[in-house]
């Protein structure tokens, strides 16, 4: 049996991760030494005390570079993860409440989305509507919704076949009072851990497109710092990996793992049955 | 099965109808562009270019394209590369072997170390090892591929010089006995191997470790037990073997996220497999290229997805009996 301060200790790894990346995207304007897109040293410089991470193949310091990535990872996680959950919350929302044909269809698109290869897809949308954040974004939301909308449309079904929510309807409750007395209340978790991990996958999938050439070249993505700094030859075989190459790919890995654990925790704490 | 199959055929349909719509309805009208001497797109190669406006056929009614792409797609005509300037389906033919070579590797492997240690894990559970255990399980399965197989390819490619850096086999070698070949093919593979398992393990361990871990508290287990069968047989012949339908179930969806990391690890070890093949493709603007990739890689998941299906109603015998 897993005791539950280790519970916490998942979600309080988490949050603190995800803490300390939103300070760092807001503080970026302060804590970064330099702009981003300033010709701020002479190219390919190795660390020093004027460029901590030294500078890439442009002449621009990569220490600020890493800073406001921050701020691109965050706003893509945080733009499609919601979105994800919103689309989630209604076609399972809709398809739980309303049943029938429209509730075959829906779930047929779900089981299509969910069969199919998601990154190639990907790759396919973005290639031809192009690489913007924006675009991306939208289309993350638009690939991931169905795992939520399949959570949730058999959350909604089962809470309105239970026996105080039946009584309810049967004494006169109308359907706006049962969604807000009943049925969110039941959904509410549900969205908020699917919420944390849309989040984590849309992190790995905007930074995954960038890294491999689809990402927007005037956002400067942790995701385009690992392309850019791969397109110069023989970057492995120097040690200039280790400050150009090294510190965005950490940066993802790692948000990505603090949204991961606080999935995790998010999880366990909501569904008690899980601790074991 | 029949539902299955069925149901399989319309996913294909809405792949292919997909794959034709999306270049031609969207805003900007990319493939327009490439045809277009004002544009920054333009094809100059004056053989592409034809060959891409006898594949598209844009200047003729939309259902005449729409039945010319369908019958294109079932006689494997896919249209040419505009890069390559070689046939779609050519290409698809001598870079999907690698893609297999790689994910059925890293399948295997990752189910084999799934299975082993879920079970082990399960049978100790609460322990510290089995917390270890969980954790990096948690961890393989959620760091981002890319980041892992750089990582990977540092250690071992560049900073230990033990294995190859990049690519599937070593260029212009000549090969004295097919062991030769195959021993190089081996060594290029390792890495990328290794890395599409470490990816695929969290995801299955977990599940055979929860699966094992709700049998073990059935009653028949216990029954078992009491009988005085040996730790060895009650874990591997009886709690294992009844934990495998959900691991099964998941098979397709291991598949899918196989392809998805196959994508950045060939992007990154130079692979020559499919996912070498799309990614070179975005770099172009190769549009033939990208939708062929994703015609075909599209079709071999949903076959894996029915297969899949297949295989669980066979070894269920709640489902085969609904049959």
């Amino acid at each position: 049996m897993r005791r539950s301060g280790r519970l916490g200790g998942d979600l309080v790894l988490g949050l603190a991760g995800l803490a300390l990346f939103a300070a760092l995207a807001l503080l970026a304007g302060v804590l970064a030494p330099y702009d981003p897109h300033a010709f701020s040293g002479q190219p390919l410089e190795r660390p020093s005390p004027a460029h901590p991470l030294g500078t890439n193949d442009a002449g621009h310091d990569i220490l600020s570079e890493l800073l406001y990535g921050a701020r691109i990872s965050l706003t893509v996680a945080l733009g499609a993860a919601v979105g994800t959950v919103a689309l989630g919350a209604l076609v399972g929302g809709v398809a739980g409440t309303v049943g029938g044909w429209l509730d075959g269809l829906l779930m047929r698109l779900v089981d299509v989305l969910l069969a199919l290869p998601r990154l190639p897809l990907l790759i396919l949308l973005v290639a031809f509507l192009g690489a913007g954040l924006a675009q991306t974004t939208v289309v993350i939301a638009l690939l991931f919704w169905p795992a939520t909308a399949r959570v949730v449309r058999a959350q909604v079904q089962s809470v309105r076949q239970r026996g105080y929510v039946r009584m309810a309807r049967s004494w006169g409750g109308s359907p706006g009072y049962l969604l807000h007395r009943h049925v969110l209340p039941q959904i509410g978790p549900l969205l908020l851990s699917g919420l944390v991990t849309a989040a984590g996958q849309a992190v790995a999938m905007e930074a995954g497109l960038a890294f491999l050439g689809l990402g927007d070249p005037t956002a400067k993505s942790w995701g385009l710092m690992m392309r850019f700094a791969l397109n110069l030859p023989g970057l492995l075989l120097t040690d200039r990996w280790l400050w150009w190459l090294l510190p965005p790919g950490l940066c993802v890995t790692l948000l990505i793992l603090a949204l991961t654990f606080t999935g995790v925790g998010l999880e366990t704490r909501l569904h008690p049955r899980l601790r074991k | 099965m029949q539902r299955r199959i069925l149901s399989y055929l319309l996913t294909l349909w809405i792949v292919l109808t997909v794959n034709f719509l999306l270049p031609r309805l969207l805003p900007g009208d990319p493939l327009a562009a490439l045809l277009d001497p004002q544009s920054s797109d333009y094809v100059f190669d004056a053989e592409a270019r034809a060959a891409l406006e006898a594949y598209y056929g844009l200047d003729r009614p939309l259902p005449e394209q729409y039945g010319r792409y369908l019958l294109g797609a079932f006689t494997g005509d896919l249209g040419r590369s505009i890069r390559l300037n070689r046939p779609v389906g050519e290409l698809i033919g001598a870079h999907l072997p690698w893609t297999l070579l790689l994910t059925g590797t890293a399948l295997f492997l990752a189910s084999l170390l799934a299975l082993l240690g879920g079970t082990e894990a399960a049978w100790r559970r609460g322990s510290w090892r089995d917390r270890v255990l969980v954790t990096a399980g948690v961890v393989a399965g959620n760091a981002p591929v890319y980041f892992v197989g750089m990582m990977l390819l540092i250690l071992f490619g560049a900073w230990l010089g033990w294995l190859p850096l990049a690519g599937g086999r070593t260029p212009f070698a000549h090969y004295d006995t097919p062991l030769a070949a195959a021993a190089d093919v081996g060594r290029h593979l390792l890495l990328p191997a290794l890395t599409l398992t470490l990816a695929l393990v969290g995801a299955k361990f977990l599940l055979v470790r929860s699966s094992v871990v709700s049998v073990l508290s059935e009653d028949f287990m216990l029954v078992l037990r009491a009988k005085g069968l040996s730790e060895g047989r009650l874990k591997w012949a009886h709690a294992l073997r009844n934990a495998l339908l959900p691991f099964v179930a998941h098979l397709a969806a291991h598949a899918s996220m196989a392809i998805t990391g196959a994508v950045f690890i060939e992007a990154l070890f130079n692979y020559p497999g499919m996912g070498r093949l799309i990614f070179e493709a975005v770099g172009a603007r190769d549009y033939p290229l990208i939708q062929g990739v994703f015609l075909v890689v599209s079709t071999v998941v949903l076959t894996a997805n029915l297969l899949a299906d297949w295989l669980n109603a066979r070894l269920d015998p709640r489902l085969r009996a609904e049959q």
